[in-house]
């Protein structure tokens, strides 16, 4: 069987694989790169904590976390990453020594990158202090000139000496060195006014007035000036307009005061000195120690930028590799460790038809790590359900994926994916058809599919990568609505002539109104005389319903049918006759009944007839409440004929209703009767299969003691409702999902008259206009033509009508067939861990 | 001249196309798409086109339309 097929799920076999210690990690890795089997988790018990390889877990989490640290550094100095080189990534994973070396790197980097850090910010707030204290001293000379200039005015202190001892010492001492310094204008010092120097951010700069006057009782001097640049406040890098203030004020303890004040209300304090020329000596210090500290500074962001870029090349494909490994612990945690062997055993699935890629897979990853034990692959027997799996391709990929997320099918039962790669489109189409948008449609996913390897990798945001997705769907849906457009004889609303029309109109006529005269039929499509007449939309309105319900109908009926090929497959013979017979009987004696009366009443020529033709709706509705007379026959014997389909209907209720059920239990007796128990099917956690050394170990008690789940005995009530509600629903809907369909007329007639609104509301009338207003008027009548054409006509008519479509598909369609008590197949790969980054 | 017997000509035209699909599809592991698809497309096309003319061959309206001409008396 060399070939797969996705007419159904493929053949899922289950394995249990045998890892020796020492090979056991590459041999994982070898698997995750082909990706073709799914482990089960052995140890659902354990908490996360308790599992084998937590250690390894986390040491790559670590490192993980550390390229994640350089990664945001880098973003935030804005070096550009070197992007994956996917074509060539490497299919051996990293080996134990690689990420060892790769922990040591990371560990070393991130201790540098700190420490880079660290010294940046201390060096940016030293900078920031000599910035301001370099303003403050230029601006206090003008303070102090002033001061000394008023100095005169203050009055002395007229306070007697035998004050308290200390501060006159004290006092003295500073007069006399203040006097020595300042022989002719009269020192501040002297007069024991002490200054307060400093910065403060501005908007403080009212509240700390109001403060210090309030509480110094305006016993204070304040000059303030406000700095002209905005200094970088280095803690939060963001801009700060600061003001430059001197206060002065008598005695110490007033000036500790307002240096607390001031401090409280975040200025910093510099210390200036009163005498110029030390003010001078200090302006030239602080700015030879601002040149020395920029120069650090730049060195130090220097360095870092060289340790981010050297980082940056390498980053990518570093976070792939700590991925990867952390992905094989994750997997390994799920084996169990057999002590005695000392190696792993690991069970899961694998599609048969991978078998012989798993088996070299293990020989090749042997070899490679130079062991002489290589890892062994059994195939087990059991009771489980294997899980769905369907290889697909870029092109059916997106098709079968519309359908999973219906939900996914039973393990090899038959893929509704396979039939929508046609259905849905066209059903589409139906409701979309119009030439002229099919082919924007079609242009698009023509760029898209044309261009997808270079459009694979990009990143244009969430909506472009669900458009990318389904390029192959918007594709066909573009081929098949360009042909449903040629049927409907619709171009951006108007109709094309191209085989000339069949109808015509008598010349030379007095009438108000002209009646058509048919000569033959338009051989392709819908005539275009219907686009200028009156009562255009009666006839089209009366096809496109008619159309609409015979395509229904054939999809029920081809859906019912694929529920036949699953009951053949899965070889329940009474299903076939207690489920599907019945049902298709009573679909087909109803409604495939009206499509044939449609067809049949389409195919006669009335006016030949004295007959007046029948209303169908009319014959289906009375069929039911008259049987037996019919007003207007459509044919000879119908009568007769429609009692026969109603009693088929009406007998298929009760056969579908009663008889699996009855049958089911009458089999459930003879089988007790016989003395047969059910078999209970096991819910099992741990390894479903044992070895031969598991005697001691509780293995082979384990799958006795875990929990029993499933059905011991027949339960026949339960049966029987499954099976009235199989049968309510199937006769119902029917009904109700014929009627259903009707929504491909509906969307289709709206879509065509939107078109011609816009046709006729934009161009029409521009056309109408003549002269050069007509040619302005006509250049920007076009243009919202196109605006409005693809942005609602094409883009939101046809996101509705794929709705729509969808909807036909998971309610109508697979209704009649699909099971969907599947799980998927999920194999352990590396492509996620690619694809995420 | 066309008339009803253009459909089962069509249709058997599909059906020969159909079988001819069936038989030349590319082998490998897709010959099931490739067939499911191609015969699918064959089969509604022909739908839709066999219901559209079928709906045309003896049509119960006829166009109507207003005469340009009403009023305009000849020279």
């Amino acid at each position: 069987m060399p070939y797969t097929t996705l007419f159904r799920s493929e053949e899922v076999a289950a394995i249990q694989l045998y890892f020796p210690a020492e090979v056991a990690r590459s041999t994982v890795s070898a698997l995750g790169e082909i990706g073709c089997v799914q482990f089960r988790d052995l140890n659902a018990d354990t908490s996360a904590f308790q599992r084998a390889f937590v250690k390894d877990v986390r040491r790559v989490e670590e490192i993980e976390r550390q390229l994640r640290f350089f990664g945001k550094q880098i973003e935030q100095a804005q070096i550009p990453f070197k992007g994956i080189d996917y074509d060539s990534l490497s299919a051996q994973a990293p080996s134990i020594a690689e990420i060892d070396e790769l922990a040591d790197r990371a560990r070393h980097y991130e201790a540098r990158l700190n420490s880079l850090n660290e010294s940046h910010e201390t060096l940016q707030k030293r900078f920031v202090e000599l910035i301001e204290l370099r303003y403050v001293l230029r601006e206090t000379d003008t303070f102090f000139h002033q001061a000394h200039a008023q100095s005169g005015e203050i009055r002395q202190s007229v306070d007697s000496d035998d004050g308290s001892n200390l501060l006159d010492s004290n006092a003295d001492v500073e007069h006399s060195a203040a006097a020595s310094r300042f022989p002719d204008s009269g020192s501040l010092a002297v007069m024991n006014i002490g200054f307060v120097a400093g910065v403060v951010p501005r908007a403080r700069m009212a509240a700390m007035e109001r403060i210090l006057w309030r509480i110094l009782r305006g016993n204070l001097y304040m000059n303030q000036v406000a700095i002209d640049e905005a200094i970088n406040d280095p803690i939060t890098n963001e801009p700060v307009d600061k003001n430059i203030f001197i206060i002065f004020a008598h005695g110490r303890e007033i000036l500790s005061k307002v240096r607390k004040i001031s401090e409280s209300l975040g200025a910093t304090l510099y210390a200036v000195d009163e005498d110029s020329r030390q003010r001078q000596t200090q302006l030239a210090e602080v700015n030879s120690r601002i040149g020395d500290i920029m120069s650090v500074l730049h060195n130090t962001r220097q360095t870092a930028h060289s340790e981010l870029s050297y980082l940056a090349q390498n980053l990518q494909a570093w976070m792939v590799s700590v991925r990867k490994e952390r992905a094989i612990f994750q997997t390994m945690n799920l084996f169990s460790y057999d002590e005695h062997q000392h190696c792993l055993i690991a069970e899961g699935w694998c599609p048969r038809l991978d078998l012989d890629k798993v088996h070299r897979t293990l020989r090749d990853a042997a070899i490679h790590s130079n062991s002489s034990q290589s890892s062994i692959m059994n195939e087990i027997g059991t009771l489980k359900d294997p899980p769905t799996f369907n290889r697909t391709n870029k092109f059916t990929q997106a098709f079968q994926s519309i359908m999973d997320a219906y939900g996914i099918a039973t393990y090899r039962e038959v893929n509704p994916g396979l039939v929508a790669i046609v259905t849905f489109p066209f059903l589409f189409a139906i409701m979309f058809g119009d030439l002229g948008h099919g082919f924007f449609l079609f242009l698009a996913a023509l760029y898209l599919v044309l261009n997808e390897k270079q459009l694979k990798r990009a990143k244009y945001g969430e909506i472009f990568d669900m458009a990318f997705y389904g390029r192959y769907i918007m594709l066909l849906m573009g081929i098949y609505s360009m042909y449903t457009g040629l049927i409907y004889n619709d171009i951006f609303s108007k109709s094309m002539n191209l085989f000339g029309s069949r109808w015509t109109f008598p010349e030379g006529s007095d009438a108000e109104t002209l009646s058509g005269v048919q000569i033959g039929t338009y051989p392709i499509g819908l005539d275009p005389a219907w686009e200028e007449a009156d009562n255009g939309l009666l006839f089209t309105n009366s096809l496109k319903m008619k159309l609409s319900v015979v395509i229904g109908v054939i999809h029920m009926t081809f859906s019912l049918c694929l529920s036949l090929v699953n009951y053949r497959f899965f070889r329940s013979r009474l299903d076939i006759v207690a489920n599907f017979i019945p049902g298709m009987l009573f679909l087909c004696s109803i409604f495939v009944y009206l499509i044939v009366c449609i067809l049949y009443k389409w195919s006669v020529d009335w006016s030949m007839t004295d007959a007046q033709p029948p209303s169908l709706l009319n014959m289906l509705i009375y069929m039911f409440l008259s049987p037996g007379t019919v007003d207007e026959p459509l044919y000879a014997g119908q009568a007769q004929i429609q009692i026969v389909l109603l009693l088929i209907a009406l007998v298929c209720v009760p056969w579908m209703l009663l008889m699996k059920p009855l049958v089911l239990r009458r089999e459930a007796n003879k089988a007790r009767a016989a003395g047969y128990e059910g078999i209970a099917v096991a819910e099992q956690h741990g390894r479903i299969s044992t070895s031969a050394n598991d005697h001691e170990e509780e293995g082979v008690g384990a799958i006795i003691a875990e929990e029993i789940h499933g059905e011991e005995d027949f339960d026949f009530g339960e049966t029987m409702i499954h099976q009235i509600i199989h049968t309510i629903e199937f006769c119902l809907n029917c009904v109700s999902h014929t009627a259903s369909y009707l929504r491909l007329w509906a969307l289709s007639l709206a879509h065509n008259q939107l078109s011609k609104v816009l046709w006729d509301m934009t161009l029409s009338n521009a056309f109408g206009m003549s002269g050069a207003v007509g040619v302005i008027v006509l250049f920007m009548a076009f243009a919202m033509w196109l605006i409005l054409t693809i942005s609602v006509l094409v883009v939101m008519e046809g996101t509705s009508a794929m709705l729509h479509s969808l909807r036909l598909h998971w309610v109508e369609a697979a209704s009649k067939h699909f099971q969907a008590t599947g799980h998927a197949f999920t194999p352990f790969t590396f492509s996620a861990v690619i694809d995420d980054l | 001249m066309m008339s009803g017997f253009t459909i089962v000509i069509v249709f058997a035209a599909v059906v020969g196309l159909s079988i001819g699909c069936y038989l030349f599809s590319p082998k490998g592991d897709n010959q099931t798409v490739w067939r499911f698809t191609s015969i699918l497309t064959l089969v509604s096309m022909y739908l839709m086109w066999m219901i559209t003319y079928l709906a045309q061959l003896h049509p119960l309206v006829a166009p109507r339309k207003a005469n340009e001409s009403y009023g305009k008396s000849a020279f």
